[in-house]
Protein backbone atom coordinates (compact mmCIF):
# COMPACT_ATOMS: atom_id res chain seq x y z
CA UNK A 1 0.00 0.00 0.00
CA UNK A 2 2.76 2.39 0.94
CA UNK A 3 4.73 1.39 -2.14
CA UNK A 4 1.70 2.11 -4.30
CA UNK A 5 1.46 5.55 -2.70
CA UNK A 6 5.09 6.33 -3.48
CA UNK A 7 4.66 5.12 -7.05
CA UNK A 8 1.58 7.29 -7.42
CA UNK A 9 3.37 10.40 -6.26
CA UNK A 10 6.33 9.71 -8.50
CA UNK A 11 4.02 9.07 -11.42
CA UNK A 12 2.39 12.43 -10.89
CA UNK A 13 5.81 14.02 -11.01
CA UNK A 14 6.78 12.31 -14.26
CA UNK A 15 5.06 14.73 -16.66
CA UNK A 16 6.82 17.63 -15.01
CA UNK A 17 10.15 15.83 -15.17
CA UNK A 18 9.59 14.89 -18.78
CA UNK A 19 8.71 18.45 -19.69
CA UNK A 20 11.67 19.91 -17.87
CA UNK A 21 13.86 21.51 -20.47
CA UNK A 22 15.14 24.58 -18.66
CA UNK A 23 18.50 24.75 -16.96
CA UNK A 24 18.44 23.71 -13.32
CA UNK A 25 18.62 26.47 -10.74
CA UNK A 26 19.64 26.38 -7.12
CA UNK A 27 17.77 27.60 -4.10
CA UNK A 28 18.82 27.82 -0.48
CA UNK A 29 16.73 28.40 2.55
CA UNK A 30 17.94 29.31 5.99
CA UNK A 31 15.61 28.80 8.96
CA UNK A 32 15.62 30.17 12.46
CA UNK A 33 12.93 28.82 14.66
CA UNK A 34 11.70 27.77 18.03
CA UNK A 35 10.54 24.24 18.77
CA UNK A 36 8.21 22.78 21.37
CA UNK A 37 8.14 19.02 21.90
CA UNK A 38 5.66 17.17 24.07
CA UNK A 39 6.43 13.48 24.52
CA UNK A 40 4.36 10.92 26.37
CA UNK A 41 5.76 7.84 24.70
CA UNK A 42 6.07 4.74 26.86
CA UNK A 43 9.73 5.36 27.50
CA UNK A 44 9.11 8.83 28.69
CA UNK A 45 5.88 8.06 30.43
CA UNK A 46 7.65 6.55 33.37
CA UNK A 47 8.35 10.03 34.52
CA UNK A 48 5.23 11.54 32.98
CA UNK A 49 4.97 13.62 29.82
CA UNK A 50 8.14 15.39 28.87
CA UNK A 51 7.93 18.94 27.59
CA UNK A 52 10.95 20.37 25.87
CA UNK A 53 11.61 23.53 23.96
CA UNK A 54 14.41 25.41 22.42
CA UNK A 55 15.70 27.35 19.46
CA UNK A 56 16.70 25.60 16.28
CA UNK A 57 18.55 26.53 13.11
CA UNK A 58 18.13 24.82 9.83
CA UNK A 59 18.44 25.02 6.12
CA UNK A 60 17.57 23.40 2.86
CA UNK A 61 19.19 23.32 -0.53
CA UNK A 62 17.29 22.51 -3.70
CA UNK A 63 18.04 21.91 -7.31
CA UNK A 64 15.04 23.09 -9.26
CA UNK A 65 14.15 21.96 -12.73
CA UNK A 66 11.18 23.10 -14.65
CA UNK A 67 8.54 22.12 -12.10
CA UNK A 68 10.73 19.47 -10.56
CA UNK A 69 13.07 19.69 -7.57
CA UNK A 70 15.40 17.61 -5.46
CA UNK A 71 16.35 18.92 -2.03
CA UNK A 72 18.23 18.15 1.12
CA UNK A 73 17.34 19.73 4.45
CA UNK A 74 18.83 19.78 7.92
CA UNK A 75 17.66 21.23 11.22
CA UNK A 76 19.38 21.18 14.58
CA UNK A 77 18.95 22.63 18.02
CA UNK A 78 19.08 21.94 21.71
CA UNK A 79 15.85 21.45 23.62
CA UNK A 80 15.44 21.45 27.31
CA UNK A 81 12.69 21.34 29.87
CA UNK A 82 11.48 24.46 31.53
CA UNK A 83 13.25 23.49 34.75
CA UNK A 84 16.36 22.58 32.75
CA UNK A 85 16.44 19.07 34.24
CA UNK A 86 16.07 17.36 30.89
CA UNK A 87 18.11 18.30 27.86
CA UNK A 88 18.18 16.78 24.41
CA UNK A 89 19.61 17.69 21.03
CA UNK A 90 17.16 17.64 18.14
CA UNK A 91 18.45 16.78 14.70
CA UNK A 92 16.29 16.43 11.63
CA UNK A 93 17.33 15.56 8.12
CA UNK A 94 15.32 15.04 5.00
CA UNK A 95 15.69 14.28 1.37
CA UNK A 96 12.89 15.37 -0.88
CA UNK A 97 11.89 14.84 -4.49
CA UNK A 98 9.19 17.30 -5.50
CA UNK A 99 7.08 17.96 -8.51
CA UNK A 100 4.78 20.85 -9.35
CA UNK A 101 2.13 19.58 -11.79
CA UNK A 102 0.21 22.85 -11.55
CA UNK A 103 1.50 26.20 -10.31
CA UNK A 104 -0.50 26.12 -7.09
CA UNK A 105 0.30 22.54 -6.07
CA UNK A 106 3.54 20.84 -5.13
CA UNK A 107 3.73 17.13 -4.30
CA UNK A 108 6.83 15.61 -2.80
CA UNK A 109 8.12 12.42 -1.32
CA UNK A 110 11.25 11.43 0.51
CA UNK A 111 12.83 9.99 3.63
CA UNK A 112 12.85 11.94 6.86
CA UNK A 113 15.01 11.29 9.90
CA UNK A 114 14.53 12.82 13.35
CA UNK A 115 16.75 12.11 16.29
CA UNK A 116 16.58 13.11 19.95
CA UNK A 117 20.07 12.74 21.30
CA UNK A 118 21.12 12.58 24.92
CA UNK A 119 24.51 11.65 26.34
CA UNK A 120 23.37 8.03 26.71
CA UNK A 121 20.49 7.39 24.29
CA UNK A 122 19.49 8.42 20.83
CA UNK A 123 15.84 8.11 19.93
CA UNK A 124 15.66 7.89 16.15
CA UNK A 125 12.63 8.15 13.98
CA UNK A 126 12.84 7.30 10.27
CA UNK A 127 9.92 7.58 7.95
CA UNK A 128 8.98 8.13 4.34
CA UNK A 129 6.87 11.17 3.89
CA UNK A 130 4.39 12.02 1.18
CA UNK A 131 3.64 15.72 1.18
CA UNK A 132 1.15 17.95 -0.63
CA UNK A 133 1.50 21.70 -0.61
CA UNK A 134 -1.11 24.16 -1.85
CA UNK A 135 -0.26 27.80 -2.50
CA UNK A 136 -2.61 30.75 -2.83
CA UNK A 137 -1.40 34.20 -3.80
CA UNK A 138 -2.49 37.03 -1.56
CA UNK A 139 -0.81 39.85 -3.41
CA UNK A 140 0.23 38.61 -6.81
CA UNK A 141 3.89 37.55 -6.98
CA UNK A 142 4.86 39.24 -3.73
CA UNK A 143 2.77 37.74 -0.94
CA UNK A 144 1.74 34.11 -0.96
CA UNK A 145 0.17 31.86 1.62
CA UNK A 146 0.53 28.11 1.71
CA UNK A 147 -0.65 25.05 3.54
CA UNK A 148 1.28 21.78 3.46
CA UNK A 149 0.12 18.45 4.83
CA UNK A 150 2.09 15.27 5.03
CA UNK A 151 1.79 11.75 6.20
CA UNK A 152 4.30 8.97 6.69
CA UNK A 153 4.03 6.13 4.21
CA UNK A 154 6.24 4.00 6.45
CA UNK A 155 7.84 4.72 9.81
CA UNK A 156 10.35 3.23 12.14
CA UNK A 157 11.54 4.17 15.61
CA UNK A 158 14.12 2.60 17.83
CA UNK A 159 11.70 2.39 20.74
CA UNK A 160 10.35 -0.88 22.03
CA UNK A 161 6.81 0.26 21.45
CA UNK A 162 7.34 0.72 17.75
CA UNK A 163 6.14 3.53 15.46
CA UNK A 164 2.54 4.12 14.63
CA UNK A 165 0.82 6.81 12.57
CA UNK A 166 3.01 9.79 11.80
CA UNK A 167 1.59 12.92 10.19
CA UNK A 168 1.84 16.64 10.25
CA UNK A 169 1.21 19.93 8.56
CA UNK A 170 2.56 23.38 8.00
CA UNK A 171 0.98 26.75 7.20
CA UNK A 172 2.67 30.02 6.48
CA UNK A 173 3.13 33.07 4.38
CA UNK A 174 5.92 33.95 1.96
CA UNK A 175 6.87 37.53 1.22
CA UNK A 176 9.00 38.38 -1.78
CA UNK A 177 10.15 41.99 -1.61
CA UNK A 178 10.13 43.69 -4.98
CA UNK A 179 13.53 44.02 -6.66
CA UNK A 180 15.19 41.81 -4.04
CA UNK A 181 16.89 38.44 -4.65
CA UNK A 182 15.52 36.82 -1.51
CA UNK A 183 12.23 35.75 0.00
CA UNK A 184 11.05 35.80 3.59
CA UNK A 185 8.90 33.11 5.08
CA UNK A 186 6.97 32.80 8.32
CA UNK A 187 5.69 29.31 9.09
CA UNK A 188 4.11 27.20 11.76
CA UNK A 189 4.34 23.42 11.66
CA UNK A 190 3.13 20.58 13.78
CA UNK A 191 4.20 16.93 13.59
CA UNK A 192 2.57 14.17 15.56
CA UNK A 193 4.22 10.76 15.82
CA UNK A 194 2.33 8.04 17.62
CA UNK A 195 3.72 4.82 19.02
CA UNK A 196 1.81 1.57 18.80
CA UNK A 197 1.17 0.99 22.48
CA UNK A 198 -0.11 4.45 23.14
CA UNK A 199 1.45 7.79 23.54
CA UNK A 200 2.97 10.13 21.03
CA UNK A 201 5.42 12.86 20.39
CA UNK A 202 4.11 16.21 19.19
CA UNK A 203 6.51 18.73 17.76
CA UNK A 204 5.56 22.31 17.03
CA UNK A 205 7.78 24.83 15.37
CA UNK A 206 7.51 28.46 14.47
CA UNK A 207 10.15 29.63 12.08
CA UNK A 208 11.33 32.54 10.06
CA UNK A 209 13.20 31.73 6.87
CA UNK A 210 15.16 33.48 4.19
CA UNK A 211 15.08 31.93 0.73
CA UNK A 212 17.63 32.79 -1.92
CA UNK A 213 17.22 31.70 -5.52
CA UNK A 214 14.33 29.72 -6.87
CA UNK A 215 11.98 28.29 -4.34
CA UNK B 1 -67.03 20.78 -66.38
CA UNK B 2 -70.36 21.70 -67.96
CA UNK B 3 -70.87 24.54 -65.49
CA UNK B 4 -67.44 25.90 -66.22
CA UNK B 5 -68.15 25.83 -69.95
CA UNK B 6 -71.39 27.72 -69.45
CA UNK B 7 -69.70 30.37 -67.30
CA UNK B 8 -66.94 30.80 -69.88
CA UNK B 9 -69.40 31.08 -72.75
CA UNK B 10 -71.53 33.65 -70.89
CA UNK B 11 -68.45 35.70 -70.04
CA UNK B 12 -67.33 35.76 -73.66
CA UNK B 13 -70.80 36.71 -74.88
CA UNK B 14 -71.17 39.54 -72.35
CA UNK B 15 -67.66 40.85 -72.97
CA UNK B 16 -68.14 40.64 -76.72
CA UNK B 17 -71.44 42.46 -76.50
CA UNK B 18 -69.87 45.31 -74.56
CA UNK B 19 -67.09 45.64 -77.14
CA UNK B 20 -69.64 45.62 -79.97
CA UNK B 21 -71.73 48.23 -78.18
CA UNK B 22 -68.71 50.47 -77.65
CA UNK B 23 -67.66 50.09 -81.24
CA UNK B 24 -71.18 50.75 -82.35
CA UNK B 25 -71.47 53.96 -80.31
CA UNK B 26 -68.12 55.10 -81.59
CA UNK B 27 -69.06 54.26 -85.17
CA UNK B 28 -72.34 56.10 -84.79
CA UNK B 29 -70.41 59.11 -83.45
CA UNK B 30 -68.08 58.93 -86.45
CA UNK B 31 -70.99 58.67 -88.85
CA UNK B 32 -72.74 61.54 -87.11
CA UNK B 33 -69.65 63.73 -87.38
CA UNK B 34 -69.31 62.91 -91.07
CA UNK B 35 -73.01 63.70 -91.62
CA UNK B 36 -72.52 67.04 -89.80
CA UNK B 37 -69.55 67.84 -91.99
CA UNK B 38 -71.67 66.95 -95.05
CA UNK B 39 -74.30 69.44 -93.76
CA UNK B 40 -76.79 66.58 -93.41
CA UNK B 41 -77.95 67.88 -90.05
CA UNK B 42 -81.04 65.71 -89.63
CA UNK B 43 -79.08 62.55 -90.23
CA UNK B 44 -76.26 63.86 -88.04
CA UNK B 45 -78.69 64.62 -85.20
CA UNK B 46 -80.22 61.18 -85.43
CA UNK B 47 -76.87 59.41 -85.47
CA UNK B 48 -75.38 61.52 -82.65
CA UNK B 49 -78.47 61.11 -80.46
CA UNK B 50 -78.33 57.39 -81.08
CA UNK B 51 -74.66 57.24 -80.16
CA UNK B 52 -75.39 59.11 -76.94
CA UNK B 53 -78.51 57.14 -76.31
CA UNK B 54 -76.63 53.92 -76.14
CA UNK B 55 -75.53 52.62 -72.81
CA UNK B 56 -73.59 55.37 -71.07
CA UNK B 57 -70.65 53.00 -70.67
CA UNK B 58 -70.42 52.83 -74.48
CA UNK B 59 -68.58 56.15 -74.80
CA UNK B 60 -65.83 57.59 -72.75
CA UNK B 61 -66.35 61.05 -71.22
CA UNK B 62 -64.12 62.68 -73.82
CA UNK B 63 -66.13 61.10 -76.67
CA UNK B 64 -69.42 61.97 -75.00
CA UNK B 65 -68.22 65.57 -74.78
CA UNK B 66 -67.33 65.43 -78.49
CA UNK B 67 -70.72 63.92 -79.39
CA UNK B 68 -72.56 66.52 -77.32
CA UNK B 69 -70.61 69.34 -78.95
CA UNK B 70 -71.44 68.11 -82.46
CA UNK B 71 -75.04 67.48 -81.45
CA UNK B 72 -75.37 71.02 -80.01
CA UNK B 73 -73.89 72.51 -83.16
CA UNK B 74 -76.16 70.33 -85.33
CA UNK B 75 -79.25 71.40 -83.38
CA UNK B 76 -78.21 75.04 -83.73
CA UNK B 77 -77.87 74.73 -87.48
CA UNK B 78 -81.15 72.85 -87.65
CA UNK B 79 -82.76 75.89 -86.03
CA UNK B 80 -83.42 74.04 -82.81
CA UNK B 81 -81.77 76.59 -80.54
CA UNK B 82 -83.44 75.35 -77.34
CA UNK B 83 -82.25 71.85 -78.04
CA UNK B 84 -78.77 73.21 -78.69
CA UNK B 85 -78.84 75.09 -75.37
CA UNK B 86 -80.00 71.98 -73.53
CA UNK B 87 -77.27 69.91 -75.15
CA UNK B 88 -74.56 72.44 -74.29
CA UNK B 89 -75.92 72.67 -70.75
CA UNK B 90 -75.57 68.93 -70.48
CA UNK B 91 -72.02 69.26 -71.79
CA UNK B 92 -71.12 71.91 -69.21
CA UNK B 93 -72.47 69.79 -66.41
CA UNK B 94 -70.42 66.89 -67.71
CA UNK B 95 -67.22 68.89 -67.71
CA UNK B 96 -67.28 72.52 -66.55
CA UNK B 97 -63.88 73.19 -68.12
CA UNK B 98 -64.74 71.86 -71.57
CA UNK B 99 -64.41 74.30 -74.51
CA UNK B 100 -65.37 73.55 -78.16
CA UNK B 101 -62.47 73.78 -80.56
CA UNK B 102 -62.71 77.21 -82.24
CA UNK B 103 -60.88 75.88 -85.32
CA UNK B 104 -63.58 73.29 -85.92
CA UNK B 105 -66.73 75.07 -84.85
CA UNK B 106 -67.86 78.45 -86.17
CA UNK B 107 -68.31 81.45 -83.83
CA UNK B 108 -72.07 81.10 -83.61
CA UNK B 109 -71.55 77.67 -82.03
CA UNK B 110 -68.76 78.70 -79.63
CA UNK B 111 -70.58 81.91 -78.70
CA UNK B 112 -73.73 79.99 -77.87
CA UNK B 113 -71.68 77.51 -75.83
CA UNK B 114 -70.02 80.36 -73.88
CA UNK B 115 -73.44 81.87 -73.27
CA UNK B 116 -74.74 78.57 -71.95
CA UNK B 117 -71.59 78.02 -69.91
CA UNK B 118 -71.96 81.37 -68.20
CA UNK B 119 -75.60 80.67 -67.48
CA UNK B 120 -75.00 77.12 -66.29
CA UNK B 121 -73.41 76.88 -62.89
CA UNK B 122 -71.62 73.57 -62.58
CA UNK B 123 -69.04 72.19 -60.22
CA UNK B 124 -66.63 69.33 -60.71
CA UNK B 125 -63.81 67.91 -58.67
CA UNK B 126 -60.78 66.02 -59.97
CA UNK B 127 -58.49 63.93 -57.78
CA UNK B 128 -55.61 61.61 -58.55
CA UNK B 129 -56.62 57.95 -58.33
CA UNK B 130 -53.97 57.07 -55.72
CA UNK B 131 -52.01 59.42 -53.49
CA UNK B 132 -49.42 58.46 -50.90
CA UNK B 133 -48.52 61.12 -48.40
CA UNK B 134 -46.83 61.65 -45.07
CA UNK B 135 -49.07 63.58 -42.74
CA UNK B 136 -48.07 67.19 -42.02
CA UNK B 137 -45.28 67.04 -44.58
CA UNK B 138 -46.97 66.07 -47.82
CA UNK B 139 -50.42 66.83 -49.14
CA UNK B 140 -53.27 65.25 -50.97
CA UNK B 141 -54.54 67.62 -53.69
CA UNK B 142 -57.90 67.97 -55.40
CA UNK B 143 -58.80 70.37 -58.19
CA UNK B 144 -62.20 72.03 -57.92
CA UNK B 145 -63.58 73.16 -61.28
CA UNK B 146 -66.45 75.54 -61.85
CA UNK B 147 -68.10 76.68 -65.06
CA UNK B 148 -68.50 80.18 -63.68
CA UNK B 149 -67.74 82.07 -60.52
CA UNK B 150 -69.14 80.09 -57.61
CA UNK B 151 -68.93 80.19 -53.82
CA UNK B 152 -68.15 76.71 -52.63
CA UNK B 153 -67.20 74.83 -49.51
CA UNK B 154 -64.81 71.92 -49.76
CA UNK B 155 -65.06 69.48 -46.87
CA UNK B 156 -63.88 66.08 -45.85
CA UNK B 157 -66.52 64.02 -44.13
CA UNK B 158 -66.75 60.53 -42.89
CA UNK B 159 -68.79 58.09 -44.90
CA UNK B 160 -71.75 58.62 -42.58
CA UNK B 161 -71.64 62.34 -43.38
CA UNK B 162 -70.00 63.51 -40.15
CA UNK B 163 -67.82 66.49 -40.94
CA UNK B 164 -64.15 65.78 -40.33
CA UNK B 165 -62.42 68.82 -41.73
CA UNK B 166 -63.23 71.85 -43.84
CA UNK B 167 -60.59 72.37 -46.48
CA UNK B 168 -61.81 75.52 -48.22
CA UNK B 169 -64.67 77.94 -48.21
CA UNK B 170 -64.85 80.77 -50.72
CA UNK B 171 -65.15 81.73 -54.36
CA UNK B 172 -63.82 79.70 -57.25
CA UNK B 173 -63.62 81.54 -60.56
CA UNK B 174 -62.42 78.74 -62.79
CA UNK B 175 -60.46 76.19 -60.86
CA UNK B 176 -58.91 75.87 -57.44
CA UNK B 177 -56.34 73.53 -56.02
CA UNK B 178 -57.37 72.30 -52.57
CA UNK B 179 -54.92 70.36 -50.45
CA UNK B 180 -55.18 68.18 -47.34
CA UNK B 181 -52.32 67.32 -44.99
CA UNK B 182 -53.86 64.03 -43.85
CA UNK B 183 -54.95 65.34 -40.45
CA UNK B 184 -58.32 65.62 -38.80
CA UNK B 185 -59.58 68.87 -37.31
CA UNK B 186 -58.09 67.68 -34.00
CA UNK B 187 -54.63 67.48 -35.56
CA UNK B 188 -54.36 63.72 -35.56
CA UNK B 189 -53.76 61.53 -38.58
CA UNK B 190 -56.90 60.32 -40.31
CA UNK B 191 -57.70 56.77 -39.33
CA UNK B 192 -58.35 53.95 -41.76
CA UNK B 193 -61.73 54.23 -43.41
CA UNK B 194 -63.83 55.80 -46.12
CA UNK B 195 -64.22 59.55 -46.41
CA UNK B 196 -66.12 61.86 -48.71
CA UNK B 197 -64.46 64.82 -50.34
CA UNK B 198 -67.43 67.08 -50.98
CA UNK B 199 -67.64 70.32 -52.96
CA UNK B 200 -70.85 72.07 -52.07
CA UNK B 201 -72.24 75.48 -53.09
CA UNK B 202 -72.25 77.78 -50.09
CA UNK B 203 -75.77 78.96 -50.90
CA UNK B 204 -77.58 76.10 -52.56
CA UNK B 205 -80.37 77.09 -54.89
CA UNK B 206 -82.70 75.09 -57.08
CA UNK B 207 -81.02 76.26 -60.26
CA UNK B 208 -77.54 76.38 -58.76
CA UNK B 209 -74.79 73.87 -59.29
CA UNK B 210 -75.18 70.50 -57.69
CA UNK B 211 -72.73 69.41 -55.05
CA UNK B 212 -70.14 66.89 -56.13
CA UNK B 213 -68.24 64.35 -54.11
CA UNK B 214 -65.51 61.80 -54.39
CA UNK B 215 -65.23 58.76 -52.17
CA UNK B 216 -61.76 58.51 -50.65
CA UNK B 217 -60.52 55.33 -49.08
CA UNK B 218 -57.79 56.14 -46.57
CA UNK B 219 -55.39 53.58 -45.20
CA UNK B 220 -52.67 54.20 -42.64
CA UNK B 221 -49.28 52.63 -43.14
CA UNK B 222 -47.02 52.63 -40.08
CA UNK B 223 -43.79 54.53 -40.68
CA UNK B 224 -40.42 52.82 -40.76
CA UNK B 225 -38.39 53.71 -37.69
CA UNK B 226 -34.62 53.59 -37.39
CA UNK B 227 -32.94 50.94 -35.26
CA UNK B 228 -31.12 52.21 -32.19
CA UNK B 229 -27.37 52.40 -32.66
CA UNK B 230 -25.59 49.47 -30.98
CA UNK B 231 -23.91 50.20 -27.68
CA UNK B 232 -20.15 50.45 -28.19
CA UNK B 233 -17.93 48.00 -26.29
CA UNK B 234 -17.07 50.01 -23.18
CA UNK B 235 -13.87 49.32 -21.30
CA UNK B 236 -14.13 48.33 -17.63
CA UNK B 237 -14.11 51.45 -15.50
CA UNK B 238 -13.11 49.77 -12.22
CA UNK B 239 -10.82 46.93 -11.40
CA UNK B 240 -12.58 43.71 -10.56
CA UNK B 241 -13.38 42.94 -6.93
CA UNK B 242 -12.58 39.27 -7.50
CA UNK B 243 -8.82 39.45 -6.75
CA UNK B 244 -9.50 41.37 -3.52
CA UNK B 245 -11.82 38.73 -2.19
CA UNK B 246 -9.56 35.92 -3.40
CA UNK B 247 -6.66 37.50 -1.47
CA UNK B 248 -8.74 37.88 1.65
CA UNK B 249 -9.99 34.32 1.34
CA UNK B 250 -6.46 32.98 0.85
CA UNK B 251 -5.18 34.82 3.94
CA UNK B 252 -8.11 33.89 6.16
CA UNK B 253 -8.21 30.25 5.09
CA UNK B 254 -4.46 29.81 5.54
CA UNK B 255 -4.56 31.60 8.90
CA UNK B 256 -7.43 29.39 10.00
CA UNK B 257 -5.51 26.33 8.79
CA UNK B 258 -2.49 27.36 10.88
CA UNK B 259 -4.68 27.69 13.95
CA UNK B 260 -6.51 24.44 13.26
CA UNK B 261 -3.48 22.32 12.31
CA UNK B 262 -2.90 20.83 15.80
CA UNK B 263 -6.57 19.92 16.07
CA UNK B 264 -6.40 18.14 12.73
CA UNK B 265 -2.97 16.56 12.85
CA UNK B 266 -2.44 16.07 16.58
CA UNK B 267 -5.84 15.60 18.09
CA UNK B 268 -6.12 15.75 21.84
CA UNK B 269 -2.73 17.36 22.34
CA UNK B 270 -2.10 20.65 24.02
CA UNK B 271 -0.74 23.00 21.39
CA UNK B 272 1.22 26.14 22.10
CA UNK B 273 0.10 29.63 21.19
CA UNK B 274 2.66 29.82 18.40
CA UNK B 275 0.04 28.88 15.84
CA UNK B 276 -1.99 31.95 16.71
CA UNK B 277 0.93 34.23 15.90
CA UNK B 278 1.35 32.69 12.46
CA UNK B 279 -2.42 32.48 11.91
CA UNK B 280 -2.82 36.14 12.77
CA UNK B 281 0.10 37.14 10.55
CA UNK B 282 -1.33 35.26 7.57
CA UNK B 283 -4.81 36.65 8.26
CA UNK B 284 -3.44 40.18 8.35
CA UNK B 285 -1.61 39.47 5.11
CA UNK B 286 -4.99 38.51 3.68
CA UNK B 287 -6.44 41.86 4.67
CA UNK B 288 -3.41 43.61 3.18
CA UNK B 289 -4.04 41.73 -0.05
CA UNK B 290 -7.72 42.67 0.09
CA UNK B 291 -6.99 46.37 0.36
CA UNK B 292 -4.20 46.15 -2.21
CA UNK B 293 -6.66 44.66 -4.69
CA UNK B 294 -9.60 46.79 -3.66
CA UNK B 295 -11.55 47.86 -6.78
CA UNK B 296 -10.44 51.29 -7.95
CA UNK B 297 -11.41 53.41 -10.90
CA UNK B 298 -9.44 53.08 -14.10
CA UNK B 299 -9.16 56.74 -15.08
CA UNK B 300 -7.89 56.16 -18.61
CA UNK B 301 -10.78 53.80 -19.32
CA UNK B 302 -13.26 56.19 -17.72
CA UNK B 303 -12.03 59.02 -19.98
CA UNK B 304 -12.09 56.85 -23.09
CA UNK B 305 -15.56 55.53 -22.25
CA UNK B 306 -16.86 59.04 -21.61
CA UNK B 307 -16.00 60.20 -25.12
CA UNK B 308 -17.42 56.99 -26.61
CA UNK B 309 -20.53 57.29 -24.48
CA UNK B 310 -21.07 60.92 -25.50
CA UNK B 311 -20.80 60.05 -29.18
CA UNK B 312 -23.16 57.12 -28.74
CA UNK B 313 -25.68 59.17 -26.76
CA UNK B 314 -25.66 61.81 -29.49
CA UNK B 315 -26.38 59.17 -32.09
CA UNK B 316 -29.09 57.69 -29.87
CA UNK B 317 -30.72 61.09 -29.34
CA UNK B 318 -30.63 61.70 -33.08
CA UNK B 319 -32.34 58.39 -33.77
CA UNK B 320 -34.91 59.02 -31.04
CA UNK B 321 -35.72 62.44 -32.47
CA UNK B 322 -35.95 61.06 -35.99
CA UNK B 323 -38.19 58.22 -34.85
CA UNK B 324 -40.43 60.59 -32.92
CA UNK B 325 -40.75 62.72 -36.06
CA UNK B 326 -41.50 59.69 -38.17
CA UNK B 327 -44.09 58.44 -35.70
CA UNK B 328 -45.75 61.85 -35.73
CA UNK B 329 -45.95 61.79 -39.51
CA UNK B 330 -48.09 58.80 -40.34
CA UNK B 331 -48.02 57.60 -43.94
CA UNK B 332 -51.41 57.54 -45.63
CA UNK B 333 -52.52 55.93 -48.86
CA UNK B 334 -55.57 57.66 -50.34
CA UNK B 335 -57.46 55.89 -53.11
CA UNK B 336 -60.11 57.92 -54.89
CA UNK B 337 -63.36 56.53 -56.24
CA UNK B 338 -65.42 58.02 -59.06
CA UNK B 339 -66.82 61.52 -58.85
CA UNK B 340 -70.55 61.54 -58.16
CA UNK B 341 -73.30 64.02 -57.36
CA UNK B 342 -73.70 64.51 -53.68
CA UNK B 343 -77.11 64.08 -52.19
CA UNK B 344 -78.66 67.42 -51.42
CA UNK B 345 -78.73 67.82 -47.70
CA UNK B 346 -81.97 68.90 -46.14
CA UNK B 347 -81.74 72.49 -45.00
Amino acid sequence: MKTIGVIGILASALPAVAGAQGRPTLAFRGDAGFVWVRSDTAAAAAGGAVRLRGPVLGGEGRVVFNGFAVGVGLLSGTLQAADQTVKRDLIEGRLVVAAQPVPWLEMSVGPFVRAYVTDSVTERWVFWQARARVEAPIVTASLTSYVELWRALSSQVNLVAGAGRVQGGEAGVVYRPPQRPFWLRLAYRVDDAAVRVGGSQTLEEISVSVVVGAR
Amino acid sequence: MTRAFIVLTMSLLLGGAQVLRAQSARELLGQGVRAYQALEYDAAAALLEESLGRDSSGLADSLRARALTYLGATELFRGQRDSAVATFRHLVLLNPRYRPDELIFPPQVTNLFQEVRRATRAIAVAVPPVTELRTRIERFTARVLTSSLADVTVTLAREDGTLMRQLYSGPVADSLLVSWDGLTAAGTAATDGRYLLQVTPRTPTADGPRARQVLLEVKQEPPDTLAWPPEPPFLPERTSSGPAFRSLAAGLVTGAAAVALPSIMAQGKDATGARFAVGAAVGIAGFVGFFAHKPRPLEANVRKNASQRDAWMKKLDGVKTENATRLRTMRLVVRAGPETFAERRSE
